[in-house]
């Protein structure tokens, strides 16, 4: 059996688990939620501004510059970064949980290891079955972020400005394939169902919400919400210290300052205190979960009896 | 047989500390609300040494220090952080807690054994249920001592009873607000046919009700869209402010309704008030500031029975539960 068959075989399967289509439906109306949140807001402060210039200019008093005005049109799509780091990081962990776990409750493992299929053809068909399903999840957000752009926005996009938004979701693929590889490594490694996904789920709950606290001292709240996320650390040793020490692994706060720097709404002052630069700390990330995926999936023992809730 | 409710309890209970399962989650939230709780006790303490180190500037100099805000010192508002963290990951854990709860009895045939017992089967469901809180209320009860005795240690000034009870009040509700989501998922996974599937849904649940729709109220609020608040950016008063907003009572309104609709908002508000967090309910007696929260009380108390009634009055189908 080759590797192809094999994912393209994980994929037919995948998308026939209700689990699977439930994550990425809800993947897909955020991000389309997200996209009118963003046109709303936005909206909504240019209005105040309106309400609050007459306000002003009948009190006699100065009018500042309308806030808005300054903002580049890709900041409608900041809130698609909230929900990547939520429900995409989760949706990623469940269809790399539901590639390998559905193999090994059918039972059709040791069916797979009687034909003349090496180990790395088994690991590398399910790499891209992740893979595949993955980027069909952003092909679908990048095309409601295009309509959204085109559609709703009514200015004028520059090309350095598609590339920043394509560019934007590449890097939230990447960011979902890292989760997604963490359970393909998990559901082959450990022989229970439920633990193959808490592992995943756990270590997403610490990037996201305890590491930050630790690193930028921001609470859970404020992770969500894609301008406080950018808040200036306190300067204190222990922030420089943490910054720099557990930065490297701090990965939803790397996403959220990469993507607030494609979308044109990260602060000119923002700097990383990482011992390791964001976009290096997310491509070694990669490397080390796929490593560790395609390690696990060679060495699930096809005979292994036991696989459980 | 002692009464077959308290012997199920009892085995649930047994069966968690067993293999660490209890240790574990608790650990977890310990950990999780002692990170917040030590990273804003460290930034104030910056704010602290910032404000002495003006103020001996100022005093040098010959000027006076009434210049310089000195920076609020409440250490309940320390608790912020830890709070948010049993909001998301503390319902997290009451998932797993009630997904464990269920799942035990399934693909075993334990099930099948319990019903040959003079067990009803309201009994069952009421013991599982009984130690599945039991175990939030013991791990809370840890998350709330550990917080307590290290804001007493941090403070300086210590926590007076006042606080302490306050802190017990907040523990009691985070017991009914973390058995929502556990009898959510417990009821799930004992009904639905397969318990990853089970599983997978108290998670999208819990995303749209604990992240999701509060996301939204806060994204959509107009002082969230503009670093440091569109009003401040305006240099627009704070009456003014209030002034301006009255024409968007229509937009507050759906605003507001996204958030209420989630049992999380009413925890946070109830929380932030009554342990001051909120400043505008900072210092305040505990008296009225019970009567203005009572709706948000009564929505996480109406929301618990009403998933413990449920989960008592669904019938029990062996079958399902037979199922891996």
């Amino acid at each position: 059996m080759s590797s192809s068959m094999i994912a393209g075989q994980s994929v037919r399967l995948a998308l026939r688990e209700s689990t699977v289509l439930l994550m990425a439906g809800l993947f897909a109306a955020l991000v389309l939620v997200s996209a009118w949140l963003g046109w709303q807001a936005t909206g909504t402060v240019n209005r105040i501004y309106l309400d609050a210039a007459s306000f002003l200019a009948g009190a006699g008093k100065p009018v500042p510059t309308n806030p808005v005005l300054d903002t580049s049109p890709l900041i409608l799509m900041r809130n698609v970064s909230i929900y990547v780091i939520l429900i995409g990081a989760l949706s990623a962990i469940v269809i790399g949980n539901r590639l390998v776990a559905l193999d090994r409750k059918a039972g059709v493992l040791p069916l797979i290891a009687s034909r003349s299929t090496a180990p790395s053809a088994y690991a590398n068909g399910k790499l891209a079955a992740l893979l595949a399903l993955v980027a069909g999840l952003f092909l679908v957000a990048s095309a409601v972020g295009t309509a959204t752009l085109l559609l709703l926005q009514g200015a004028v996009i520059t090309a350095q400005m598609w590339v920043h938004l394509f560019t934007f979701f590449a890097l939230s693929a990447l960011y979902m394939m890292i989760f997604g590889l963490m359970a393909l490594a998990a559901t082959a490694a450990f022989n229970s169902e439920s633990v193959g996904l808490l592992v995943p789920v756990t270590l997403w709950l610490a990037m996201t919400f305890i590491l930050p606290a630790l690193t930028l001292n921001l609470t859970p709240t404020a992770v969500l919400n894609p301008i406080t996320a950018l808040a200036t650390p306190p300067d204190t040793s222990f922030f420089r210290l943490s910054g720099w020490a557990l930065g490297p692994v701090s990965l939803a706060e790397h996403y959220g300052a990469l993507s607030a720097g494609l979308l044109d709404y990260r602060p000119a002052e923002w700097v990383s205190r990482s011992l390791v630069p964001p976009l290096v700390s997310l491509i070694a990330a990669f490397g080390i979960a796929a490593a560790l995926a395609r390690r696990a999936l060679i060495h699930l023992d096809p005979t292994a009896e036991g696989y459980d809730a | 047989m002692r009464n077959p409710l308290f012997t199920i309890a009892t085995k649930d209970i047994r069966d968690a500390t067993r293999d660490r399962f209890l240790a574990i989650t608790t650990g977890f939230l310990v950990l999780a609300a002692l990170t917040a709780l030590i990273a804003g006790a460290i930034a104030l303490s910056t704010d602290v040494a910032t404000y002495d180190a003006a103020k001996s500037t100022l005093l040098a100099l010959g000027k006076s220090a009434d210049a310089i805000k000195p920076p609020e010192f409440y250490p309940m508002r320390l608790m912020r952080g830890a709070i948010e963290q049993i909001e998301i990951v503390g319902a997290a854990i009451a998932i797993l807690i009630g997904f464990r709860a269920a799942s035990a009895e399934r693909g075993r045939q334990t099930l099948a054994l319990i019903l040959t017992r003079p067990v009803r089967r309201w009994q069952f469901t009421g013991g599982k249920i009984v130690a599945g809180i039991g175990l939030l209320a013991f791990g809370l009860a840890v998350v709330m001592g550990v917080c307590a005795m290290l804001l007493h240690l941090m403070s300086g000034i210590g926590l007076t009873g006042n606080d302490l009870g306050r802190m017990a009040l907040v523990w009691a509700i985070s017991v009914l607000y973390m058995a929502s989501f556990f009898l959510a998922s417990f009821l799930l996974t004992l009904h639905l046919s397969r318990p990853s599937t089970a599983l997978l849904i108290a998670f999208s649940l819990w995303l749209v009700i604990v992240l999701i729709a509060p996301q939204i109220g806060d994204t959509m609020d107009p002082d969230n869209q503009v670093a440091g608040g569109v009003f401040k950016a305006l240099s627009i008063s704070r009456p003014d402010q209030l002034n301006i907003m009255k024409t968007y009572a229509g937009f507050e309104a759906v605003r507001n309704g996204i958030e209420v609709a989630s049992i999380t908002k009413h925890f946070e508000r109830f929380t932030f008030a009554v342990l001051g967090i909120k400043a505008t309910y900072t210092g305040l007696p505990l008296g009225p500031i019970l009567t203005e929260k009572a709706l948000d009380v009564l929505w996480i108390i109406l929301a618990t029975l009403g998933l413990t009634g449920l989960t008592l009055a669904l019938p029990l189908n062996p079958k399902t539960l037979t199922q891996e």
